[in-house]
């Protein structure tokens, strides 16, 4: 049986946990007076909690959770790629690259197959 | 932080050299099928951040100690890396990486090294390489300790992970580089000190900024000429920017510059100064004072469209779920309120606008 279900867990776990980290980096500024910025911090936390989740139904190998994440990688890998092509300063650094790019993708090719170990 | 330290590059390349070879060596092992792939991930990984610190060895032989910590680590993940069917390659392989991230936390937090990129690197694969590690898969023959192993996982990874984070974080916040100030502004590079010339210079571009934004003070007047709130209202001060300033591209104009930084105070918005900004990224202006009018660019901060709000991006490079990581072009401020900090500091002293708000 194939392990690639228990490789692409760890990567979501891995996910989830930085975008909690994002969530809670938006708090500060919330508190300072950004409301908007409490917003989408909590949005990040859902999303984290989300994905977290997900990872689990991968983990069970269900096939509702994979197709949600494909989904939700194709989602950040497309945006990613929108950030390094677009003129606006982005940062294009190695960590950005692994953390955008990389980690999506790899949790795609994990998934891609075989099909038939999902239920 | 989001930059890679000369004497670290040398390790990036180390290990992408290592990634080919690992895998080569990899699949040439019959005893690859012998366990899951995690395992054989977890190995790859293990591989690559051993060359990363074996790397590092040539550029820091100044600091024997600091080699001898990189011979250690990077000897013992290359061993490990080969050793996966070894009975207690998990429990070893665990106890190095958590003592290595743990390690390495204590060693930046003492001041012996500033966490650069490379670094940020070898850190987001050791993680991986710890859960990899611990993570049960089901293809593994009999029961290995799965509990054990869930609960180690289960706490391990996103307690490591947060601390990784904010620890690296702080640090980095705490003590900027030279080229670094005010929450990782990009300074311009300029003289040390400046000459009387400069000196002369920065005063006179002063005194006609000054002059020429001192009607701004009534912001209605502001309002006329073209400058909306560029941020939200209930912070302690907001730069006002004028459309038509910034995209003509003046550079440096005292008569015209790009924005007005006002403090929001219970009287309605007090005018703090001005703000010049070149049109593109990596473009610093003019820098007639030398160190005293230096240009600074802000850069990885996560901005958001919804009310103009931002945040600064996270050392593992993620922003807030609706906000996107940008670099302001180039900027310099002209305070024309008494500053702490200097007439062209990076920013305004909270004391001043606090100030301002009590008078």
């Amino acid at each position: 049986m194939s392990s690639r279900p228990e490789a692409a867990f760890v990567l979501l776990v891995i996910q989830a946990v930085l975008w909690t980290m994002a969530g809670l980096s938006a708090l500060p500024f919330a508190i300072a007076g950004e409301v908007f910025m409490l917003g989408l911090g909590m949005a990040s936390l859902l999303l984290a909690l989300a994905t977290c989740l997900l990872a689990i139904g991968i983990l069970w190998r269900r096939r509702r959770a994979r197709r949600w994440v494909i989904a939700l990688e194709i989602t950040c890998l497309v945006g990613s790629l929108l950030l390094l092509l677009l003129p606006i300063g982005a940062n294009h650094g190695p960590v950005s690259l692994l953390t955008n790019v990389l980690l999506p993708l790899a949790v795609l090719v994990l998934l891609r197959k075989p099909r038939e170990a999902f239920l | 932080m989001f930059d890679i330290a000369p004497d670290h590059a040398i390790g990036l390349y180390a290990g992408l050299l290592a990634l080919p070879f690992a895998l080569i060596a990899i699949s040439l092992r019959p005893a690859r099928r012998l366990v899951p792939g995690t395992v054989l991930a977890a190995s790859v990984l293990l591989a690559v951040s051993g060359a990363i610190h074996l790397g590092l060895i040539s550029t820091h032989r100044a600091e024997p100690l600091t080699a001898l910590l990189f011979l250690m680590n990077g000897t013992g993940y290359i061993a490990l890396s080969f050793a996966f069917t070894w009975r207690w390659w998990r429990l070893a392989s665990a106890s190095l990486l958590v003592a290595t991230l743990l390690g390495y936390l204590v060693y930046i937090a003492l001041g012996f090294d500033l966490p650069d990129q490379v670094a940020l690197v070898t850190k987001l694969l050791e993680l991986t390489a710890l859960g990899l590690v611990l993570v049960p898969a089901r293809s593994e023959p009999g029961r290995p300790r799965r509990t054990l192993r869930w609960v180690s996982f289960a706490v391990a990874l996103p307690v490591l992970t947060l601390v990784t984070t904010s620890t690296v974080w702080i640090v980095a916040l705490a003590r900027p580089d030279a080229q670094h100030a005010h929450a990782g502004a990009l300074l311009q590079a300029t003289n040390d000190v400046a000459t009387p010339a400069q000196t002369a210079a920065a005063a006179q571009l002063y005194a006609d900024t000054k002059a020429a934004i001192l009607p701004y003070q009534d912001w209605h007047k502001a309002w006329a000429a073209g400058y909306r709130p560029g941020g939200p209202t209930n912070m302690p001060s907001t730069h006002w920017m004028n459309q038509a300033n910034v995209d003509a591209g003046y550079v440096m104009d005292p008569q015209r510059p790009q924005g007005l930084v006002y403090a929001n105070s219970k009287h309605g918005p007090v005018l703090l100064g001005a703000m010049f900004q070149m049109q593109h990224i990596g473009q610093f202006g003019p820098d007639p004072g030398g160190p005293l009018t230096a240009w600074h660019q802000h850069e990885n901060i996560c901005f958001t469209p919804f009310g103009f709000e931002f945040s600064f991006m996270t050392p593992f490079a993620t922003c807030p779920l609706g906000a996107i990581d940008i670099s302001a072009s180039p900027m310099l401020h002209v305070w024309i309120v008494n500053n702490p900090s200097g007439p062209f500091a990076v920013d305004i002293d909270d004391s001043v606008v606090k100030k301002i708000d009590r008078a």
